[in-house]
């Protein structure tokens, strides 16, 4: 609707150039690793260097680690597709319980005038502060308090991560539903009320169609938290994922790093893709999703 | 249909502000009445105590015989009417007219009936596939009524539903909006702040002040025989002049002066007065039921003022005087020319003027009825 306004007219063409010529020198590094990143894996030497004879193009990379091979000698395989199986497993699971639990609190304390609910955003806020590894130890001995034996913790690996890395997701995923919600005026849902729906239909049908892009937000963020976790993963997950099967092949003795790298690019994909179609969806959240 | 009365119900909020306090008010049968005051007044908390959105902390609420004090909003069957019209926003405008139809489980084939006959009489037909954003105002607030009607409501509620519109379209609604409820005869409550909407609308007009009813009447009544002070100065545009007046008696005759001159008491006042005592009172009149002389002959019913300002409106004239350093407005035809400070007589209409009590600020007539 609003196609035709813009900011307001004040920027000279001058300044705007010099912006976007300092934008592009920062990010140089960046582009630089992950060019340098996503060449190695076409090539028989890694290109880190920056030697361009290094580059001498091949796809065996790729092959071998679609192979689930660890080196280029010597029979150790894996199945590859199991451990995105094992991945996939994990960004899912997290996904789904950050935005279940984020959606719901995140109304909670949106709408409900409980006692103590300035105190208890404070507390999330603080949680989010924490880096996931200082608390690993304190998780592990949290399952074990509630648990008959260590064997159980392996028994149910999948549960114990998803659960362990979810909760650290869902302050900040309950913050981010708390700013949407925020923008429905309750007369909307009052007028649901007033039509005759109960409480949970005007949840389902009127304040979740409304929150959309805020529920599509969480549920990325929880993907690609899961996505990217090691150490929980390597902490409670009795099988690998592409995290930590990278990471085991990076410093073992039969590495092969651009047989690495061919695994590095692979595990960035979904990062690419869901940034590159969400972009918008990204500006939203940074300009109107989060705020007190 | 149904007469919904309130009984002495008050709403104290959690926070502990008083919201609305002991409220009496009986709605008849298709009887469209205002709720009329300045925000904060607790008009729109009296509207959405009827609803259900809010409970009374104590008195009770009726529709006809039925207690629904403590029904939820769904089980009252009425239709809400929101300020900022509270449209669904992901929904076309046939889903927003559907859904009360939708959650009551109606036959598809008898909603559609439903809503284009809804829409149709509301002359939205043609935006049925359209979402809310692609409206105008106006188109939107024809939607949130045909939604609040789609599902016959035995009480239709409205919570200032024409204050987001331009003052143009305002007025033209009006007429319509009136009409329409007539034709429907449903028991309407509407809830304004702007007196020039419940005059033109209402059969009555209950004025809300400070979370009290003030005053109950019709138009008419609420017009011509404020209650208080404030029920005079908020109705009307420009709204009731008032100024301090004593009360002397000459030769068994009452007068009142103001700004030094008298002014003959009005005749229906004057057993009120002998029976109340009053020394001290607040003279209120009209604009428009004063008249602008040039020149005073000495018959008690005129007091000589000045031309502070004059504002020409079109079709009248609004004259501004200083009156013994208190400024009045009176209402004077485009034909009489006035230049500023030029000495004027300004004649208030007798039967016109209404005494208060300057303490209470009540209407003499009120108080002597609450004494009988």
């Amino acid at each position: 609707m609003s196609a035709g306004l813009r900011d307001i007219e004040l920027r000279s063409r001058k300044t705007e150039i010099l912006i976007v010529v300092t934008v592009l020198v920062f990010s140089i590094p960046l582009i630089l690793g992950y060019s340098l990143l996503i060449l190695s894996s076409f090539s028989k030497e890694m290109v880190t260097n920056l030697n361009p004879r290094d580059f001498i193009p091949t796809l065996r990379n790729w092959i071998l680690f679609f192979e689930g091979r660890t080196a280029v000698f010597g029979g150790i395989r894996v199945n590859i597709w199991h451990i995105v199986l094992n991945t996939l497993i994990v960004a899912l699971g997290v996904s789904f319980l950050v935005t279940l639990v984020g959606s719901m609190t995140g109304y909670a304390v949106s709408r409900l005038r409980f006692s103590g609910r300035k105190k208890f955003m404070a507390l999330l806020m603080l949680l989010h502060a924490f880096p996931g590894s200082v608390m690993v130890v304190g998780i592990y001995f949290l399952y074990l308090m509630f648990l008959p034996s260590y064997q159980m913790v392996r028994l149910y690996s999948f549960f114990f991560v998803i659960v362990a890395r979810a909760s650290l997701e869902i302050p900040m995923a309950t913050w981010l539903m708390k700013g949407f919600f925020d923008m429905i005026p309750w007369e909307v849902e009052w007028a649901a009320l007033v039509d005759g729906a109960s409480r949970l239909r005007v949840w389902r049908k009127i304040i979740l169609p409304m929150v959309k892009p805020g529920v599509a937000a969480v549920m990325l963020f929880g993907f690609l938290a899961g996505w990217m976790d090691i150490i929980y993963v390597r902490t409670f997950l009795v099988d690998q994922t592409l995290a930590t099967w990278i990471e085991s092949n990076i410093n073992a003795e039969y590495s092969y790093l651009p047989l690495v790298a061919a695994a590095g690019t692979f595990y960035l994909l979904p990062t690419i893709i869901f940034f590159l179609l969400a972009q918008r969806l990204i500006f939203t959240i940074s300009a109107t999703g989060v705020k007190g | 249909m149904v007469v919904v009365r309130l009984m002495n119900v008050t709403k104290v909020f959690r926070t502990g502000v008083v919201g609305v306090k002991d409220i009496n008010l009986t709605v008849n049968h298709k009887e469209f009445m205002a709720l009329l005051g300045p925000s904060g007044s607790g008009k729109s908390t009296t509207l959405y105590l009827i609803a259900g959105i809010y409970r009374p902390s104590s008195g009770k609420i009726f529709f006809d015989d039925r207690d629904v004090t403590n029904l939820p909003p769904k089980d009252r069957n009425i239709g809400l009417v929101f300020q900022n019209w509270a449209l669904y926003p992901h929904m076309r405008v046939y889903d927003n007219i559907a859904f009360p139809l939708r959650i009551k489980k109606l036959p598809e084939n008898e909603i559609r009936k439903k809503v284009l006959e809804t829409a149709k009489m509301l002359r939205i037909e043609k935006l049925l596939n359209r979402y809310p954003w692609q409206l105008s105002g106006g188109q939107q607030q024809r939607v949130a009524i045909a939604r609040a009607l789609v599902k016959e409501p035995d009480v239709l509620l409205l919570d200032e539903p024409l204050s987001n519109l331009d003052a143009q379209l305002r007025i033209s609604v009006r007429a319509e909006l009136k009409r329409l409820q007539k034709k429907l005869g449903i028991t309407t409550i509407y809830v304004t702040h702007d007196q020039a909407e419940a005059l033109a609308m209402a059969d009555r007009i209950a004025v809300i002040n400070n979370g009290r009813i003030i005053q109950i009447g019709t138009p008419e009544q609420v017009y011509t025989k404020p209650a208080t002070v404030f029920v005079g100065g908020f109705l009307g545009n420009p709204p009731m002049n008032f100024i301090e007046g004593e009360i002397v008696e000459e030769k068994g005759k009452l007068y009142i002066v103001i700004a030094g001159q008298k002014i003959f008491a009005p005749a229906h006042y004057e057993p009120i007065i002998r029976r109340g005592g009053w020394r001290k009172v607040v003279v209120g009149f009209r604009p428009e039921d004063t008249m602008i002389l040039p020149e005073c002959r000495d018959r008690n019913e005129c007091v000589k003022g000045r031309v502070y300002a004059v504002e020409p409106m079109g079709r009248e004239y609004i004259v501004v005087a200083d009156l013994g350093g208190e400024l009045v407005k009176a209402i004077v035809p485009r034909t009489l020319v006035l230049t500023d400070d030029q000495e004027i007589c300004l004649c208030p209409s007798l039967e016109k003027i209404v005494l208060f009590d300057p303490k209470t600020e009540k209407s003499l007539e009120v108080l002597a009825a609450e004494k009988e």
